[in-house]
């Protein structure tokens, strides 16, 4: 029997009758082409694979046969949809029971496939983040009272749903600090918060975030965040980790969101600024959001591999930052799990291929000395046009010597006292003498005169060398607009911003979501692809991701329409009997408490002690730090501190070293700039605690505090009021008034019989015991946290 | 809350998780969904069940940077010796790339000038450089046939703590202690201890966290009564001041845990107590006063010192106390000329203490749950280095050289691997970095493959796409 039924699916399929083909293949065809077929297609071929013909079925793919006609147990195809083994497919669903059950029939009864019939491949991915948004309505809620903006609608309608009630409003207390601290990264002063509960009119709130959004604060506060995303360092993270020139770039981005440059402006400039026609300083500068990519030079390194790394290192962020997807995996095979293949991966490369990373524009200097200005690559320079004549003129007559004496001590073998090394010597000592020094510049973008090639690379490695490819972009997206023959960065930029692109303006959105609650609304941040988790408010994602590019891409209309809604004005207290249902807060029917970004938890207490420098943008500086926080790198730095209002500059000031950056930032998980970061950590350590407690930066803070109280208010009543309006933006409850009245008296006391322990603390007995509370306050959970 | 809801928490919370130190593949699943209250954040470092029963539970690496020369220490090569002077075989050289290519093309063949001899019931190898390395050398499985990826310096350091060559990606101790955890309650789970005229390149970023929660990036030991940073009080700031002022933090945040219900306040209490803890446990951990003039002795350790020898008694001290992870670095490997007298200056520094290390160990009962590593990012050229008429050196080599292994699950007494009469290449046993990685996780109870954290849309893991436990080095 067995034989039979073999030799009978081994006959040609036209020996079949019609009907059993047509019925067997017509169930599996919906399978195919609505599972399947949106990577397995004869275009995408991912694992070099399609599943469009039977023809091709029968081929297989990279791994070999997938389907053994007859034979279920021996198709891959069907182990890989049972999910059973390492091979899992579709990557991200499983197909109904039915659906497998049809697949295996049609493989038993010999994968029959009707002549002249092609399975059609679907236009867009079956998933929802490959198709473009389109702007949702806004719900219908029965509590229509409770609504401020639309986004109240979309969240309102699922609470609804659910039969959960939203949260009653925050104190006003805790709504204007939650406020300044979420767009300005500043708590509000006591007469900022006095001031808003004292505003009676009905549009108070609204009127305050107009007049946040119009600080110059806002741009630092969320600068830093885009900062994140740029890996942005003040050095290159290589082995020597050399200091760079891009703290311009900084200050341009905290510009651009400060006058809410429109974002698809802000992606061009900073992606392509330097193929704009004539472009300005400004939109050089931009181009350093790439520029800054870490490198790794040693004597003795191949270039070539670490530009493929820079390069490698560009092409992930602008997967990472701007759709919101890893094309990473597909720089060594085809992504396994989205639809970007290997040869895909390297279209994107080729954009970014063709930079001087080098500086190939100045004369080269030896690696010996050095010099900063060759290791920086292609610099915009600030100094006279005559400074870089001369410096230019130097570093050329310095490298032929060099040349010279490198080739002399080569055949000579000339003794210490040689008079010809002797006199070259002397001559690079002048020359070095005449390099001008501290010339400004700031490290851009720039295309080579004529493009590199650019070929696969299988495995990853920069030494091989697979088929060649011209700049392009994933298959199922948008296609690319050229301006000429070869696609260049700035018809990727514009591409990228094309109102078609469906991720752009969805990722975006939800990185500021994910900065007022916690987490996004896809929680994934930096996976829309089919491995990330799919949004929990599908609409409110789309409303707010339609509304960015309504409103001309301005960001601000983002923040206006979450900060001034009710479900942004919440309480964030946990609520025990919602805990069980909706452990993850999900739902939204509270706030989020959230400990403050590591610059932040500096900017808070540089506030409440009345040190803080308010000035924006400039040369990072260098606030007092451990002396052995340099200690760890193989080239020993000076970390000499900024002494006057530098050293009081807000966190995100503070220069960043990528190899020994500051202490304090590290503990509160400021990212470490190798790579681009979409959400920072939110860790809770002793070593926070130990950082808050006795670090010298900190206990300076506690001091200043201390003197603050005792100049500005009268009395430990009056004292201890200030002292919370300061530090937490509230007045004290009756059982905290208590509990530091008690530590008052003990305290006082302790001074008092030893009063060479109050002089460690401040001059003053008085100052001293307030020295003593504010420390108290400065290490309370709620000061480092946004309620 | 269902099953289900709580398979989907782990499935899409999957960063909260791993901020919480619980997202240890699926291995963890079981006892995180017996634990407290979901959302209840956990101490990053508190100790997690491993994948399978452990051998060892801490690990020391001492990790020799530069490169040291595994042909004057452990690879004994006679036919070296013997053609001493001459051209290499073009066989070696076809196709070869080096650092400092230019200079290589002219290099001849550089036997080792220091005598080897058996040592022990096993016979393992050793040249007179290290004698008493050599005389704990039944512990000891000698590997002759690593092998890397990079032979400039700080790619191959990074890949040797991290399995990439391009820097930022987590170390091995972040990785075993984001497993793991740390058994240690009032120290850092792991530590980075250095000596050595310099600090090693790409310095802390050898012993990060890469995309791992900081929590589990090393934390480097700083010389003196102050190992970490903010150890001490300020001035003025008494014991007794420090206690008060944290008894009245807890209650204000008490007080407050009650009015949000928000667990992370219960975290912070607790991180205030094990900070206050800290402040004491640090000084005494550094007081090497407290050890017998024996132990002393035996490592060649000086209180108040920053030598190799202190770092390593201080290695032991650190596991004694539950450290997960200790990296003891050395810099001053890298002898492209006069090795001759460089490599004896360093052997001197190094031999001793780390055969104390293995020895002390021993002797108090905690080898056979510590896992001693020594080796360095890449091993020498059986070629010389070096401008002529210097004296010569050795210069990078990354297709053969000398690691080794001793403690917890580790079978002594062994030489691993063969290489061919010069020392070049592999011929038996080749252990890839990778592998050696795979085997160090499998000791401490942690299956490479499934040690793995989601970052960009894709599972990396310590081991990238590769990597087998070697079963030789099994006890």
């Amino acid at each position: 029997m067995f034989a039979i039924l073999v030799n009978f699916l081994l006959l040609p399929l036209t020996a079949q009758s019609d009907a059993t083909t047509e019925s067997s293949f017509a169930k599996v065809r919906p399978v195919l082409e609505t599972q399947c077929l949106g990577c397995h297609n004869p275009k995408l071929r991912m694992a070099n694979l399609s599943l469009a013909s039977r023809a091709d079925v029968l081929a297989g793919g990279k791994r070999g046969t997938v389907v053994v006609p007859g034979k279920p147990r021996e198709s891959r195809l069907l182990a890989a949809v049972r999910q059973e083994g390492n091979l899992r497919m579709p990557p991200s669903s499983r197909l109904a029971d039915g659906e497998i059950a049809a697949l295996e029939a049609w493989i038993q009864a010999g994968a029959p496939w009707p002549e002249n019939v092609a399975a059609k491949v679907p236009g867009k991915l079956n998933h929802w983040a490959f198709v473009t948004p389109v702007r949702p309505s806004e719900p219908a809620v029965r509590q229509r009272g409770w609504v401020r903006t639309p986004v109240d609608s979309f969240v309102l309608a699922r609470l609804e749903k659910e039969g959960i009630a939203p949260s009653a409003e925050a104190e006003a207390t805790t709504l204007v600090r939650r406020l300044y601290l979420d767009l300005l990264g500043l708590p509000p002063t006591p007469e900022e918060t006095a001031a808003f509960l004292d505003d009676r009119r009905p549009d108070a709130w609204p009127r305050l975030v107009e007049k946040l959004l119009a600080s110059p604060h806002y741009g630092e506060r969320w600068g830093r965040r885009w900062l994140d995303q740029a890996r942005y360092a003040d050095s290159d993270g290589g082995s020597r980790d050399e200091p760079r020139q891009i703290w311009r770039y900084r200050d341009w981005v905290i510009q651009a969101l400060n006058a809410d440059m429109p974002f698809d402006q802000f992606v061009v400039e900073q992606l392509a600024g330097d193929l704009l026609p004539n472009p300005t300083h400004s939109q050089l500068i931009a181009t350093g959001f790439h520029r800054n990519s870490p490198i790794q030079i040693e004597a003795g390194t191949d270039r070539e591999q670490y530009r493929v790394e820079a390069v490698v290192d560009r092409v992930d962020t602008t997967g990472t930052v701007l759709f919101g997807m890893s094309v990473g995996c597909a720089r060594c095979h085809d992504h396994k799990f989205d639809p970007i293949s290997h040869r895909e991966y390297y279209q994107l490369f080729a954009f970014f291929n063709s930079t001087d990373d080098w500086g190939n524009d100045r004369p080269r200097y030896n690696a010996r000395y050095n010099n900063l200005v060759h290791v920086q690559g292609p610099l915009l320079e600030f100094a006279p046009v005559d400074v870089i004549a001369t410096r230019d003129r130097v570093l050329a007559r310095l490298v032929e010597l060099d040349e010279k004496l490198d080739d002399y001590k080569r055949e000579k073998k000339p003794k210490p006292d040689d008079a010809f090394v002797k006199e070259i010597e002397a001559e690079v000592a002048v020359l070095r003498k005449q390099l001008p020094k501290g010339l400004e510049g700031s490290m851009i973008q720039r295309e080579l005169p004529a493009p590199r090639e650019t070929r696969t690379m299988p495995g990853g490695d920069y030494l091989a060398k697979g088929e060649p490819v011209q700049p392009g972009v994933p298959a199922f997206l948008h296609p690319l607009q050229k301006t000429s023959a070869r696609a260049n960065r700035l018809d990727l930029a514009r591409w990228m911003v094309d109102p078609r692109n469906p991720l752009l303006a969805r990722v975006v959105v939800n990185r500021i979501w994910q900065e007022y609650f916690g987490a996004g609304l896809v929680a994934t941040e930096n996976d829309f692809g089919t491995q990330g988790t799919p949004p929990t408010h599908a609409e409110l994602l789309d409303w707010l991701a339609t509304e960015l590019v309504r409103s001309g891409w301005s960001q601000k209309a983002v923040h206006r329409a979450i900060v001034n809604s009710a479900v942004y004005r919440q309480s964030s207290k946990v609520k025990p009997n919602v805990m069980e249902r909706d452990p993850r807060n999900q739902l939204l029917s509270r706030q989020t408490r959230l400990r403050l970004d590591s610059e932040i938890v500096r900017d808070v207490a540089l506030s409440a002690s009345g040190l803080l420098t308010t000035r924006v943008g400039g040369p990072s500086v260098f606030p007092p730090q451990p002396e052995a926080a340099m200690s760890a790198s193989q080239i020993k730095k000076t970390w000499k501190a900024s002494t006057g209002a530098d050293r009081y500059r807000r966190g995100m000031y503070t220069f960043f070293w990528r190899v020994t950056p500051n202490p304090a930032l590290v503990v509160f998980d400021a990212p470490n700039a190798m790579v681009a970061c979409t959400r920072r950590n939110r860790s809770n350590t002793p070593l926070q605690a130990l950082t808050l407690l006795n670090d010298t930066a900190f206990h300076e803070f506690a001091q200043a505090t201390g003197a603050r109280l005792v100049r500005e208010a009268q009395g430990d009543a009056a004292r201890l009021d200030r002292a919370y309006e300061l530090a937490l933006s509230r007045k004290p409850s009756a059982p905290e008034r208590e509990r530091l009245q008690r530590w008052l008296a003990q305290e006082r006391d302790a001074l008092a019989s030893k009063p060479e322990e109050a002089k460690a603390l401040a001059a003053d007995l008085e100052v001293a015991l307030w020295t003593s509370l504010a420390r108290v306050l400065l290490n309370t959970d709620e000061f480092i946290t946004r309620e | 809350m269902t099953f289900e809801d709580r398979i989907d928490l782990l499935r899409t919370r999957r960063h909260f998780f791993r901020d919480c130190g619980v997202g240890v593949g699926r291995m963890a699943l079981g006892s995180l969904l017996a634990g407290a209250a979901m959302g209840a954040p956990k101490n990053p470092m508190a100790p997690r069940p491993p994948h399978h029963a452990p051998k060892a539970k801490s690990i020391i690496y001492l990790f020799m940077a530069g490169g040291p020369s595994h042909l004057d220490m452990y690879a004994n090569k006679p036919k070296l010796r013997e053609l001493d002077g001459q051209t290499p075989p073009e066989s070696f050289m076809k196709g070869k790339r080096f650092a400092f290519m230019e200079r290589m093309a002219h290099q001849k063949m550089l036997g080792s000038k220091w005598a080897y001899r058996r040592y022990g019931q096993a016979g393992n190898e050793f040249s007179e450089l290290l004698p008493h390395i050599a005389s704990v050398g039944d512990e000891l499985a000698v590997i002759n046939t690593m092998k890397t990826e990079n032979f400039n310096h700080a790619p191959a350091k990074v890949f040797a703590h991290t399995g990439s060559i391009v820097p930022g990606r987590p170390s091995i101790g972040a990785w075993v202690t984001y497993g793991l955890g740390s058994e240690a309650d009032n120290l850092p789970g792991f530590v980075a201890l250095q000596s050595g005229p310099r600090g090693p390149r790409n310095g802390p970023l050898i012993w990060g966290s890469g995309f791992l929660p900081s929590a589990y990036q090393g934390v480097p030991f700083l010389q003196g009564s102050e190992p970490v940073f903010n150890l001490q009080s300020q001035p003025g700031v008494t014991p007794q001041r420090q206690q008060r002022a944290l008894d009245a933090v807890r209650d204000l945040n008490t007080l407050r845990y009650a009015e949000t219900g928000d667990d992370e306040i219960a975290t912070r209490i607790a991180a205030y107590e094990t900070a206050f803890r800290m402040q004491t446990s640090g000084p005494e951990l550094m007081n090497l006063a407290g050890e017998s003039a024996e132990t002393l002795a035996l490592y060649g350790a000086e209180p108040g010192k920053n030598s190799f020898a202190n770092n390593c008694l201080l290695a032991r001290r650190l596991v004694e106390r539950g450290v997960r992870c200790v990296q003891v670095y050395h810099t001053d490997w890298d002898h492209h000329a006069g090795i001759a007298n460089a490599l004896e200056k360093v052997c001197r520094e190094v031999d001793r203490a780390s055969a104390a290390l293995v020895r002390d160990l021993k002797q108090r009962g905690l080898l056979k749950d510590t896992l001693v590593v020594w080796g360095g990012e890449f091993g020498r050229t059986p070629l010389s280095d070096g401008e002529k008429g210097t004296a010569v050196g050795r210069n990078h080599h990354i297709d053969a050289y000398s690691t080794w292994l001793a403690g917890g699950g580790v079978r002594g007494g062994q030489t691993i691997g063969q290489t061919d009469d010069i020392g070049f290449y592999a011929v038996e046993d080749p252990v890839h970095v990778h592998d050696l990685h795979a085997t160090l996780l499998h000791l401490l109870g942690l299956e490479h493959t499934k040690l793995t954290y989601r970052f960009q849309g894709r599972d990396f893991r310590l081991t990238d796409v590769a990597g087998k436990v070697v079963t030789k080095l099994l006890a």
